[in-house]
């Protein structure tokens, strides 16, 4: 099975190499009647990597040790849920399944309403250059990363799933990663076939529902795994600056600039080479990030590295660059462009991109320093979290400003609602001063959390004045999305500054006092029944100003397998206000225990808004009527 | 057209003043949030004294890991990754990661010592694996701590 896999992969390679050579050549001499070809063989990979695909699920399920990637991330012991899932936890599986996303969303393509719009010289273009990203993909899974190698003898047992792993919120937190990477691939590819056509903008129509998907994706990826950060690693955080997380955040920022520089584009006919390049630019910047994660050029706490991908990323992405580059680069007479009054809604669109695209370029700057800063010190120089917090907060909260007054102007110039635009001063004005007076007197908190309450206001009193806005569908998209990121930004601004945590080691009966919580340590249970772990527990009991507030539980658990680690199992009281935050450090034999607890303010509403954005902004799928 | 010409500088105003933002901000951060990332072996070849900050990367020894309870911390040697005879004494104050045992590859933030040259940190990270190695006999973990 193991060599039929592998067989159909590289036929499945050499199939879309032939049909990308003989698509161009046809094209060169003018002859576009390839593209039910392109589409049967779009069909035809799509089938096989399904195939192949479910081998090795099936595989995963029944843990058939002879594939090693079963072995490498398995074990007897592990439910069979986890088993399943870890066809994406390794990186052979990953790649497998980020092309399975790609070929399916191709197959997609196919069928939707907005491909029947285009012409045959543009689905010619179209399925080169998606093909040539799938060259790649079966490049990697029939060389450096293949997930169906054999191993004989074919050992008892597998090494275990990382138990870090084994959690709902790292469960899906890569695959909805992957089908954001994969969902950029058509605006990218559509993008520039369009203009290597000369099919002036009608893209940006068709490409609107799978930029939206693809941003649902990628955003409800990183929103989880900031969730998953919070409540698995025990550190009390959700966001450490580390160069993965903020690898998967660079795309996010420019898929974000996108979706804004697209309504310029759509609704003023301008900007139609900068939308081209952002498509583009999204897709290599997915690319970057798992060049990031996969290559070992950076140093991170996540030990992916050293593997034979990062050559292959490397040139695969600086190549779709220079090609994006090269296209863009290349005049033609639909580019004129013309630029709305500053002081309106375009003009703030492309101001509110631009702070997006600036804040993306610094992530990356930051990601890349110790290798830039090789070229001129002896040893690399880095930049801690410190730096992001420095650097892009301010920024962030700007955004967050703009997008609170952006309603209120108009669509040419000027502003549209004076009134409007006052109550949501007035609500930032009179918001700032209640905050300041409850002792939250961090300026750029401060300003935050202004700014993600005028969002709201904005966004609600932006309903009630604008005529026939109720009854538009994608505008509650639009705004419920913004909804959520001002609950988001209102959660960062006050978890972020004001989180309050202390370390203690107590024994039975004793108490710490942190932010005005008292936390006493009650008990401690031992629980060895589970075969798959061995698991510690401490009761806690928490109390302010002699009320009763609830009980922590957290654990310290030893997995079969990874006997010589354990994983603490934080516990939470969930509030929607301040959230007591415990994790179990350790214990010795005399049955005292290391805790940590933190109180982290409104840190809920980051999940809240966040679920929020992911699920509302379907509401701005448009349907496209079939040509 | 005047118009059209007016907003092009509006519009250049707005990105020079995002520019110089921009730009102070890069610069306030670049000026104060570097830090060195060195291998061990690295930082033992730098002038003590341009170590004020710096991020160290290098793996547990196995030998001589004493927990301190009182303060949570532990003390341990950290040895190159490439190079296990050069090494560094770490005083580390705080939590101490689920993952950390004798072996591991650890990344540790703080100030280098020039009078004892050991290395005080701040910080204690342990690499989060995306995969791990199946066990390994003869590694220990360290005395007293069950955490």
């Amino acid at each position: 099975m193991h060599a039929i896999c592998f067989t159909a992969l590289l036929l499945s390679m050499l199939t879309a190499v032939g049909l990308a050579a003989l698509a161009g050549i046809k094209a060169l001499k003018d002859d576009f009647g390839t593209v039910p070809l392109l589409e049967k063989g779009q069909l035809a990979l799509t089938v096989v990597v399904v195939v192949v695909s479910v081998v090795l699920v099936q595989a995963l399920a029944v843990r058939d040790f002879s594939y090693a990637y079963v072995r490498d991330y398995t074990d007897t012991f592990l439910p069979l849920f986890y088993a399943v899932t870890a066809f994406w936890a390794g990186q052979n599986g990953s790649f497998l399944f980020w092309y399975l996303c790609v070929a399916l969303m191709g197959w997609c393509m196919i069928y939707t309403p907005g491909y029947s719009h285009l012409d045959n010289r543009t689905k010619v273009y179209f399925w080169i250059l998606f093909f040539l990203v799938e060259i790649f993909f079966l490049f990697a899974l029939t060389g450096p990363s293949n997930p169906f190698t054999k191993l004989d003898p074919v050992p008892a047992d597998g090494s275990g799933l990382n138990p870090l792993l084994q959690n709902p919120g790292m469960i899906f937190h890569p695959p909805l990663l992957f089908l954001g990477y994969a969902g950029y691939t058509i605006p990218c590819c559509l993008a520039l076939a369009s203009r290597l056509s000369g099919n002036g903008r009608e893209w940006l129509d068709l490409c609107r529902n799978w930029n939206i998907v693809a941003w649902v994706f990628l955003t409800s990826g990183i929103i989880l795994g900031a969730w998953w950060s919070y409540m698995e690693l025990g550190w009390g955080g959700y966001w450490a600056w580390d160069p993965v997380e903020n690898a998967s955040l660079i795309p996010w920022l420019a898929g974000t600039a996108v979706v804004h520089t697209s309504i310029v584009g759509r609704t003023r006919k301008t900007l139609l080479r900068t939308n081209v390049f952002m498509a583009c630019l999204t897709l290599w910047l997915c690319f970057f990030a798992t060049f990031v994660v996969r290559s070992g050029l950076i140093d991170s706490l996540h030990a992916f590295g050293g593997s034979r991908m990062g050559v292959p990323l490397l040139v695969f992405m600086v190549a779709g660059f220079v090609l994006t580059l090269y296209v863009c680069l290349v005049p033609r007479k639909d580019d004129a462009s013309h630029l709305d009054e500053f002081i309106s809604r375009p003009g703030m669109l492309f101001l509110a991109s631009w702070l997006l695209l600036c804040l993306g370029g610094i992530v990356l700057l930051g990601v890349i320093w110790p290798v830039l800063s090789s070229l001129w010190s002896a040893n690399p120089v880095g930049l801690d979290a410190g730096f992001y917090n420095r650097v892009c907060l301010p920024l962030f909260a700007f955004l967050a400003l703009i997008m609170g007054l952006c309603p209120w102007f108009g669509q040419k110039s000027g502003i549209n609602d004076k009134l409007g635009l006052g109550i949501v001063l007035a609500t930032g004005i009179v918001s700032a001063a209640a905050v300041y007076s409850l002792g939250y007197t961090q300026p750029l908190a401060l300003l935050a959390a202004a700014s993600g309450l005028m969002i709201v206001v904005s966004v609600v009193a932006t309903f009630i004045r604008t005529k026939g806005l109720r009854s538009f569908r994608p505008a509650w998209g639009a705004y419920g999305v913004h909804l959520g990121v001002a609950l988001m930004v209102v959660g960062v601004a006050f978890s972020g500054p004001y989180k309050v945590e202390g370390e203690a080691l107590l024994t039975k009966g004793q108490s710490m006092n942190v932010g005005g919580y008292v936390v006493t340590f009650q008990d401690l249970r031992h629980d060895h029944d589970n075969p798959a772990m061995d698991m510690h527990e401490a009761l806690l009991t928490v109390t302010r100003d002699g009320r009763d507030v609830g009980q922590l539980t957290p654990q310290k658990r030893l997995y079969r397998n990874f006997e010589q680690s354990s994983f603490a199992e934080v516990s939470v009281i969930p509030s929607l206000g301040e959230e007591v935050y415990a994790t179990l450090l350790g214990f010795n034999e005399t049955g005292a225990v290391s805790l940590k607890v933190s109180i982290n303010p409104l840190v809920n509403w980051i999940w809240i808004g966040g679920t929020l954005s992911c699920l509302i902004a379907f509401l701005c799928w448009r349907k496209i009527e079939p040509r | 057209m005047t118009n059209a010409k007016n907003q092009k500088w509006v519009y250049l105003a707005a990105v020079l003043l995002v520019g110089a933002g921009v730009g102070y901000l890069l610069f306030s951060g670049l000026s104060q949030n570097s830090v060195y990332f060195l291998n061990v072996s690295e930082a033992l070849a730098m002038p003590a004294e341009k170590l004020a900050q710096a991020r160290l990367f290098g793996s547990v020894a196995g030998e001589n890991i004493v927990p301190d309870p009182a303060s949570l911390g532990v003390s341990f040697t950290a040895q190159d990754k490439d190079d296990p005879a050069k090494t560094i004494r770490v005083h580390y104050r705080g939590a101490v990661p689920d993952t950390f045992k004798a072996g591991v590859e650890v990344i540790v933030e703080g100030t280098f010592n020039p009078q004892t040259r050991e290395f005080e940190a701040s910080t204690l990270l342990t690499k989060c694996p995306s995969k791990y190695e199946k066990n390994e006999k003869g590694q220990m973990r360290p005395p007293g701590f069950n955490g």
